[in-house]
């Protein structure tokens, strides 16, 4: 038990008459890479948004996280931000980036659970305000290193290109180092190239900065070599569950990426 | 990412930094020469200290500059309000220029072509008070998001607690009026953010402005159970006076009766000028530290806010909160400084008022504030001297018959113009040409 960092159990969510999730049971070790896949509106993003507390799921449902040394908490009964500040942090599909503000601040804004400066301690720009702000910065300087942003910090990051948006979103979350990340297809619409990168940050971010990572994928190729655990969902419901290999072979899972009779022919 | 072999960043890599002295020096001009200026105001023709004062203006304006840490910054350095060599030139220039005005202003002096200079006096320490009212006005709607049209009620609200406290309980005492005031609209400001909480745009335009009729009938009791018709005199023996004890302090000068009453405009100058650059200065450092930071998320994407664990309910009713404490202090400011408020001293009109200021200013810039206050106040006075005095258009009958529809008119159209070719306002305008003299400069080589 002790290492899983977070099980949900009979997790629906229900729009109207659609069920976006249906019953939906799982386990993410700790450390580990847990992926999530599915085709498009199997209720991928409807869970992680279910998780992190943007939706309520229908009674019964539970989800429970489990920080290191610390007793584990039922997530169903705290608010998105309380929940953020027990360490669960998440990306969006279609970026959760301030447009307007520089990326600087969007990073700054990922220490706001770390800082403690009170309003009016910033109004007066006080000592321990400039303690907090040097240290929120300090924390910032390995995530702009890491992600290679140092030539964008003053620039809106509504002027930026869609990869490098998708980078400073990233960083923003590591910036609040959470013990769990999700990442909502951190991948899509990017470039080879870029994809690499972002591989290669989501493995710093597992390894080196101890963080376990629940991934939305839509590019199987990617899942398949980088996940430790995937999930399949389809139209709702869990179809699958294994090691990539698993999944690979798994019939239910090929019908539903390729539809049934690609899969029989 | 490949380094980019150009001259900028090669200059950029050459790392340079001042001496401490060299860092505070051209401030510590800047604050001296204007006093020294000003003690000699008898004896010193006006034309000389203009000269003096533009002499001086350059001079802290290129120091400032060439006085600026270059090169890779370090944490503290890239954290300064005032970062660039651009940024602490202006820096330099404004710290002079705001302690230079009132002696200019205050000097004999008839200008050319019969302008209007003493009434200028009365027009700055106006744009003082709105300048501080705008930029909280302008912090909560155009910076936080969030849309408020209970602006006036706090103006009221600070009038109220200026004749509770200022008046009634103290017989003038604006310094304990001050702090009530910011303590009384940080609380009701809260109360009024209330229906931010579930309500988003118009429907909050509609909340907030049921608030302020709900607070216009407040003041409107109040002034009734205790005053009558007449209306809160602030001035007279109500006026603000420095308490006999402070009058050791240099250039306190007590009257014939033994006190220091701020009275006439240049000794409002000094109270109004260092409490609106104060709050101002406040509401900068909020706005680059994390609540401040918090603000501007929840107007982008609250959502999102919300799972960075910022606390939105408590982000928005801050904002509120903050918003109407200076603004409330303003609206003591302005009891004190018109010296009397009656009845209908306030209306729908004055809420117009701000809104045309900040969008004229800049929407969420609280530096918008300053300027739009500034056209709005400036304006008419043109406007007045050029039908009265202005070659030609001195001659136009229609201009004087219809005085205040056409000040309205020409205001209504530039708004529509600034809105229509300079969205970001004068603050956007200033950027640009603080831009272009940086660039023209940098190009001469410093």
């Amino acid at each position: 038990m002790s290492d899983e960092i977070l099980s949900f159990e009979n997790l629906t969510v229900q729009f109207g008459g659609v069920r976006a999730c249906d019953a939906i049971d799982g386990h993410v070790k700790r450390g580990s890479l847990f992926a999530l896949i599915g085709p498009n509106g199997a209720g991928k993003t409807t869970l992680v948004n279910a998780i992190s507390g943007v939706y309520k799921p229908l009674p019964g449902a539970q989800v429970r996280f489990h920080p290191a040394g610390q007793p584990t908490e039922d997530l169903l009964s705290y608010r998105p931000f309380q929940i953020a500040r027990l360490g669960v942090a998440r990306t969006f599909q279609n970026l959760g980036l301030f447009m307007g503000e520089n990326v600087l601040t969007n990073l700054l804004l990922g220490r706001y659970i770390h800082e403690h400066t009170r309003l009016i301690e910033g109004g007066l720009f006080t000592r321990r305000a400039v303690k907090w702000e040097l240290a929120a910065r300090q924390a910032i300087e390995r995530v702009v290193d890491l992600l290679d942003l140092g030539a964008f910090k003053r620039e809106p990051v509504g002027d930026l290109p869609y990869g490098v948006q998708k980078r400073v979103e990233f960083g923003r979350v590591l910036a609040m180092e959470p013990e769990l990340l999700m990442l909502d297809e951190p991948m899509a619409g990017m470039s080879v190239d870029e994809k690499q990168d972002m591989i290669r940050y989501i493995y710093t971010a597992q390894d080196e900065l101890d963080m376990t990572v629940f991934l939305i994928e839509h590019d199987m190729g990617v899942v398949m070599s980088i996940a430790d655990h995937v999930m399949v969902l389809d139209f709702g419901q869990k179809i699958a569950e294994g090691t990539p290999t698993e999944m690979q072979q798994d019939e239910r899972v090929i019908a539903a990426y390729l539809g049934t009779e690609m899969a029989e022919g | 990412m490949t380094a980019v072999e150009n001259p900028a960043s090669q200059q950029d890599s050459t790392t340079y930094r001042p001496s401490p002295v060299q860092r505070f020096l051209p401030f510590a001009i800047a604050a001296a020469v204007p006093f020294i200026l000003g003690s000699t105001t008898e004896n010193v023709n006006f034309w000389w200290k203009a000269l003096i004062t533009v002499v001086v203006l350059a001079v802290v304006a290129r120091m400032a500059w060439v006085w600026t840490p270059r090169g890779e910054l370090t944490h503290r350095e890239d954290m300064r309000l005032w970062r660039t060599p651009s940024d602490r030139s202006w820096a330099a220039v404004t710290t002079f220029g705001l302690l230079v005005l009132p002696f200019i202003l205050a000097s004999d002096f008839t200008p050319p072509m019969d302008f209007p200079w003493a009434t200028w006096f009365a027009v700055v320490n106006l744009v003082l008070i709105f300048a501080m009212g705008a930029a909280a006005f302008n912090l909560l709607v155009g910076y936080s998001g969030q849309i408020s049209l209970a602006h006036v009620a706090f103006l009221a609200l600070g009038s109220i607690v200026g004749g509770i406290v200022g008046v009634q309980w103290s017989g003038g005492n604006m310094w304990v009026a001050l702090p009530a005031a910011a303590l009384a609209g940080a609380v009701v400001g809260a109360i009024s953010g209330l229906p931010a909480l579930r309500l988003k745009h118009l429907y909050l335009l509609l909340a907030t402005f049921g608030f302020h009729f709900v607070m216009m009938l407040v003041w409107r009791e109040y002034l009734q159970e205790y005053f009558g018709f007449v209306g809160i005199r602030f001035k007279g023996e109500n006026s603000p006076r420095i308490a006999s004890w402070l009058h050791w302090l240099p250039g306190i000068d007590p009257d014939d009766n033994g006190e220091f009453i701020i009275t006439g405009q240049f000794r409002w100058y000094w109270v109004l000028m260092p409490i609106t650059v104060l709050s101002i200065l406040f509401m900068v450092n909020v706005v680059r530290t994390r609540e401040g930071r918090a603000f501007a998320a929840v107007r982008d994407r609250d959502v999102s806010a919300s799972l960075l664990g910022i606390n939105v309910a408590r982000s928005k009713l801050l904002a509120f909160a903050l918003s109407s404490a200076v603004v409330s202090m303003s609206g003591v400011l302005a009891s004190f400084y018109i010296g009397s408020r009656g009845e209908d001293s306030f209306n729908v009109q004055t809420v117009l008022n701000y809104a045309i200021i900040i969008v004229v200013g800049g929407f969420s810039s609280i530096q918008g504030a300053i300027f739009g206050s500034a056209f709005f106040w400036f304006l008419p006075e043109w406007f007045k001297w050029a039908r009265e005095e202005l070659w030609i258009v001195r001659d136009i009958d229609f201009l004087s018959d219809y005085p205040s529809e056409i000040d309205l008119a020409i205001k209504g159209f530039l708004v529509v113009i600034i809105l229509m070719f300079k969205p970001d306002g004068l603050a956007g305008l200033w950027k640009d040409v603080k831009g272009w003299i940086s660039r023209s400069l940098a190009r001469r080589g410093p």
